[in-house]
């Protein structure tokens, strides 16, 4: 053997030794806690092998406000604004299930119209809180802002007609004990006619831009997948639930505020994957537009508000209500222990749960599915920190 | 319309299979901590009971004893069942985690070790969630901040009913001490001579 045959012999030993561990070292990438793909202040900790996700973990407490802790000082209805705040971009919602709570607690019967007024809302609410929903989702696949402002202009003609109703966008604090804060102006219900005239062209246009889309298929077929059986055991409620084909529906499945008075379809999916949670979102929208029909063709007179004392206080014991929130099962849990505040108050939150299954929905996808499939969940960090 | 499960038939469901395991108290049905898990599968594997969907689990702390509450779904038959546990161990509570049974469980019970010290068992990851590792103390709990003098979280009555906040009497108007109709200025304002006090 001669000194080359010696050196190359080295060379390539060292090549290996060089490479050998090239591929399985794993890199930690932190997706925020500031990211715009994170749609607020959370962090997730990714494991990558390459561009394949090995593990993620999520770092969340960035927006924790303690709302459970404060609403233990105060009134159960000066704890109604806080409900806003718990998720920003449904509070109606939220407000909705907070009073339902305490009303079962006080056992108050809410007037007919006034049930209809919440359900009104409650739907002006889900088609907003979707369209922010699907055009962010697009946005994480790629589409920068054209289709998310397209469903901005909808969503801010519904914060409009908040606005007229109750003087608010975002934190409405509408929904009262007993019933709304304020009758309906005159002005809503020609507002709202014009807005159900709109929106089946501006949705037949989403779909014709949307649906065909090739590279949303690309980036949202068969990413996320999840299937009914696990997302049943994660507790997974709302669009992420139904697009397993699991058509699991509190309004349909526990219907509040008179929802069983209004025909409705509860749209499912087939394979759970990310293209389906954006599928079923936009068929809900077409749902609640169809229930807003009704709700306007049938809305009753009457007095927009039970006769409730202002200071309430409960008898001791406990309820449990949810609704179906934009993003899934919405639970207030009350004690009362027959003060006039809260002894607990606690919020479920869907947006949490939902990130139950978010590490094996991502686990061996890519990284840029990682960010497609925590779009598609539609988190609202406000809620997940509360 | 979702029914309530009956809790006297959860609890002859759970006691034939694990026996005193379960009782029934004002309405509630009260698992034993210590055979929680068994338990609650014979409730979510039981063809009749089928609850099968973990709606929400969270705690209550009653300065006494912490109870911790699950409210569990069945999508097919269409009932609710809330399930309580006790803790009578104020200083250290622990209960075994039902992560085996519910993947949802994982977070929502380190959200109530995060914010109540409640241990579980078994969970592959009980961390704090929400406050940082170190945080002094359990914010959810009562005695939380508890104040010197007795003086508890939480709000005792309305501002009204309390005398010192009682409503004025009829025909007098309260004026705090700098309100400009003060026909004096406050007594406690420095005179000056320039920038000096003096």
């Amino acid at each position: 053997m001669t000194t080359s045959d010696d050196t190359r012999l080295a060379m390539q030993g060292t090549i290996e030794a060089l490479t050998a561990g090239a591929g399985s070292e794993p890199v930690v990438v932190n997706l925020g806690p500031q990211h715009p793909s994170t749609h607020g202040v959370f962090r997730l900790k990714v494991t990558l092998d390459g561009e394949i996700v090995q593990d993620a973990e999520m770092r969340i407490g960035y927006l924790h406000r303690s709302m459970e802790k404060l609403a233990e000082e105060r009134t159960y209805t000066q704890n109604i604004p806080f409900t806003d705040r718990i998720d920003y971009l449904a509070a109606m919602s939220n407000n909705l299930a907070y009073c339902l709570a305490v009303e079962e607690l006080l056992g108050i019967e809410v007037p007919p119209r006034a049930q209809a007024i919440r359900v009104m809302f409650a739907e002006l609410q889900r088609v907003a809180s979707h369209a922010m929903a699907n055009g962010t989702f697009i946005n994480d696949c790629g589409a920068w802002h054209t289709p998310l402002f397209h469903m901005f202009r909808d969503r801010e003609r519904v914060l409009d007609m908040f606005e007229m109703t109750c003087g608010a966008r975002l934190t409405t604090n509408y929904m009262r004990i007993g019933g709304v804060a304020f009758d309906l102006p005159d002005d809503l219900l020609p507002t709202l006619e014009r807005y159900l005239a709109d929106m089946p062209e501006n949705i037949a246009n989403y779909e014709a831009l949307l649906l065909e889309n090739e590279i949303l298929h690309a980036r949202a077929r068969g990413v996320g997948v999840i299937s009914p059986e696990m997302a049943i055991n994660s507790s997974l409620s709302g669009p992420v639930l139904r697009a397993t084909g699991v058509p699991w529906d509190l309004r349909k499945a526990n219907p509040y505020c008179g929802y069983e008075q209004y025909e409705f379809d509860v749209p499912v999916g087939e394979r759970g994957d990310c293209f389906d949670r954006f599928l079923v979102r936009m068929a809900e929208v077409k749902q609640s537009l169809h229930i807003l029909r009704q709700v306007v063709d049938s809305l009753p007179e009457g007095p927009y508000l039970a006769d409730v004392p202002l200071h309430a206080r409960p008898e001791p014991g406990e309820a449990y209500a949810r609704v179906e929130s934009p993003r899934g099962e919405l639970g207030f849990y009350l004690v009362s222990d027959g003060g006039p505040a809260p002894y607990r108050f606690h919020c479920r939150p869907p947006s949490l749960i939902n990130l139950s299954a978010l590490k094996e929905m991502s686990i061996g996808g890519t990284l840029a599915d990682a960010i497609v499939t925590l779009g598609s969940i539609d988190i609202v960090v406000g809620e997940i920190d509360r | 319309m979702t029914t309530r499960y009956d809790a006297e038939a959860a609890a002859a469901l759970v006691n034939d299979a694990i026996s005193g395991a379960a009782c029934v108290d004002d309405g509630d049905l009260y698992l034993d901590s210590t055979r929680l898990v068994d338990a609650v599968r014979v409730l979510r594997d039981g063809g009749e009971s089928d609850l099968v969907f973990l709606c929400n689990l969270t705690a209550v702390d009653y300065e006494r004893h912490f109870e911790v509450v699950y409210h569990l779904q069945s999508l097919d038959l269409n009932h609710i069942l809330t399930v309580k546990a006790r803790l009578h161990d104020h200083e250290d509570p622990a209960l075994p985690s039902l992560t085996g049974l519910f993947h949802g469980a994982h977070l929502q019970e380190r959200e109530v070790y995060d914010l109540f010290g409640i241990r579980f068992d078994g969970h592959p990851n009980l961390q704090r969630m929400f406050l940082w590792d170190g945080f002094p103390g359990y914010p959810l709990r009562k005695n939380f901040l508890q104040m010197p003098g007795d003086v508890r979280a939480g709000l005792p009555g309305f501002p009204h009913e309390s005398e010192e906040n009682a409503w004025p009497v009829p025909g007098s108007v309260p004026q705090r001490p700098y309100h400009p109709n003060d026909p004096a200025p406050p007594s406690d304002v420095a005179a000056v001579e320039g920038e000096e006090a003096s």
